[in-house]
């Protein structure tokens, strides 16, 4: 009987060695998609700052990598297919909560610090105290139920120009239970660009993100996934900060509707577009884009109308680059700097002018340019007869 | 992994500390400097357990202050690179997970984490098998090994993984 020697003290010995060069070779050949605490998350090597992206508001020294991003964003794009959601970044001032520092509050404004409701249990307050950051801050209304009905279709972030703990701050009281936002707080301190928001620093496919904002010049790269909310001004330092002079709603002991305000109106935009989304089509998902979504509702508006200017640009201003003439062109209206039977609409500040009475003598619609401002807001096409123009006196 | 070292340091002390007190100021001070400190080199101190030594003062010129070499020993922990070490998950997203291990912040990248395991998202992120017998969510406390580590003056960031054997769950928080 010949005794087979099994040689496995020889193989052992090759095992480990090549286990060794395995892991040499794995970090040689590791792609380093991100790091933490600068170093890779894979081999763990200590990686100086390259390409990507810091993720500090989701964790304190985290970092990925471009290509990392793209991969997480794809993959995260198949989840929200599967869940039929999308992605909402919602900014918080002005658009979601109006916030004053306590100096800058008015004596008709003092009756409000004896009616703040507790820090200890805030689902269902609206005023707050924020004793050790010197503020205060108001929801607004229909806030709470917005968020609620928002979150069953869309995945929520907060993107603030405010800092950190401020951000954090909000964040608590508009959901306690962080049921809503999760870790998804992103401030100014967590942006790439000074005092430009972006969203390379949200971990969504731009194609299914849309945001909500108060200020266009925020989002210069994003204007087509933005959709511009009317500010919300409950405080008298609100107003007097973008040079309303006259009283707020807190002095007036009044406030926006719940029912019919900017949120309420929204919330509707909202749940259209995710409808549009995702109807039963032989589309292909993965290829929609929210963008274009978002467009061809916006363009439902004002879809037959025809609209002339008179007077509201200044005279060497070139009219197509005007705010408000694109603003009527992406709510689908047509615009002319000549008139012509077809056109529907004169918008001026004066009735007097040539094209204003031109409008008058025809029977055609002659509105102030509010018309198309508010119907910009409130996302239907307004009664004409709320915006109409009187005669300016001769000076 | 903990270690019970003898460490040295110079400490300054104000006259107004002199007189009897003289070597429970230097203690309490000495404390208040160093235990919960992070040295790249030894980690972080846990606790000073007890005082070998203080050296004699030197007064130091034009100020009035003395410097004590004190010598003391204390627990530290520091973690290394092919550790195993238990810890617990603070949060979980699409990315990994985040775990602590005393002040020890650990990432395990979805990378490292055994490919059977998906993550669900909802309000209650995890990571979970196919068949729903393994669960890491927060709160649970797992065994990961170390596969590198930083240190900066207060904080210690290492990266680990759960793909090796014997690793991964411990302790299902919704069966404890």
């Amino acid at each position: 009987m010949g005794s087979t020697e099994e040689p496995d003290g020889s193989t052992s010995q090759v095992s480990v060695t090549e286990v060794l060069e395995e892991e040499s070779t794995k970090q040689n050949t590791c792609t380093h998609p991100g790091s933490f605490g600068d170093m890779c998350i894979i081999c763990g090597q200590r990686l100086e700052q390259e390409s990507g992206v810091t993720f500090g508001y989701i964790h304190k020294g985290l970092r990925l990598n471009n290509d990392e991003i793209v991969r997480l964003r794809s993959k995260d794009m198949k989840n929200l297919l599967r869940h039929k959601k999308l992605h909402l970044v919602l900014d918080l001032d002005h658009t979601l909560l109006n916030s004053t520092q306590l100096v800058h509050m008015t004596p008709e404004e003092e009756y409000l610090k004896s009616q703040t409701d507790s820090l200890q249990d805030v689902s269902n307050g609206s005023l707050f105290m924020l004793e050790n950051m010197h503020m205060m801050t108001k929801l607004r209304p229909f806030v709470r139920t917005f968020l609620k009905e928002a979150s069953e279709m869309y995945e929520m972030h907060i993107y603030t120009m405010g800092d950190r703990a401020y951000a954090l701050a909000m964040a608590n009281i508009l959901d306690p239970k962080r049921e809503y936002f999760g870790e998804r707080v992103i401030s100014r301190d967590d942006g790439t660009q000074k005092h430009q928001k972006g969203l390379d620093v949200v971990l969504g496919q731009e194609s299914a993100v849309l945001i909500l904002d108060d200020t266009e010049n925020a989002w210069t790269k994003h204007k087509e996934n933005l959709i511009l909310m009317e500010r919300y001004h409950f405080f008298r330092s609100s107003c007097h900060q973008f040079g309303f002079n006259c009283k707020s709603l807190s002095e007036l002991k009044s406030d926006e509707s719940e029912t019919e305000g900017a949120l309420a109106t929204v919330l509707k935009v909202l749940k259209q577009i995710h409808n549009n989304f995702f109807d039963n089509t032989s589309d292909n998902l993965m290829g929609r884009d929210v963008r274009q979504v978002l467009k061809t509702l916006r363009q439902e508006i004002l879809k037959d109308c025809k609209i002339v200017f008179s007077r509201v640009f200044p005279t060497k201003f070139q009219a197509e680059n005007h705010q408000l003439w694109k603003m009527a062109e992406q709510l689908g209206a047509t615009c002319s700097t000549e008139l012509d039977p077809s056109v529907t609409h004169v918008v001026a500040t004066d009735a007097g002018t040539e094209k204003s009475r031109w409008a008058a003598k025809e029977k055609k619609f002659l509105v102030h340019p509010r018309w198309i401002e508010a119907t910009n807001y409130l996302w239907q096409k307004l009664p004409e007869e709320n915006f109409s123009v009187s005669v300016v006196k001769n000076q | 992994m903990f270690f019970h070292i003898v460490m040295e340091r110079n400490m300054q002390l104000h006259p107004r500390h002199f007189g009897r007190n003289l070597r429970e100021n230097i203690v309490s001070k000495l404390m208040k400097d160093v235990e919960g400190t992070c040295s790249g080199r030894h980690g972080f101190v846990v606790a000073i357990t007890g005082i070998e030594n203080i050296g004699k003062g030197l007064i130091r010129d034009g100020t009035g202050f003395v410097t004590f070499p004190v010598k003391y020993q204390c627990v530290v922990f520091r973690p290394f690179k092919g550790e195993i070490l238990e810890a617990v998950v603070t949060m979980v997203n699409k990315m990994g997970f985040f775990a602590e291990a005393g002040p020890v912040q650990i990432f395990v990248s979805n990378h490292l984490i055994p490919d059977d395991m998906e993550f669900q998202s909802g309000d209650m992120p995890n990571y979970t098998t196919s068949d729903g017998s393994v669960k890491i969510q927060k709160d649970s406390e797992v065994r990961l090994k170390i596969i590198g580590t930083r240190v900066d003056a207060t904080e210690i960031f290492c990266i680990g993984t759960i793909k090796d054997d014997f690793l991964g769950v411990i302790n299902d928080p919704a069966t404890a």
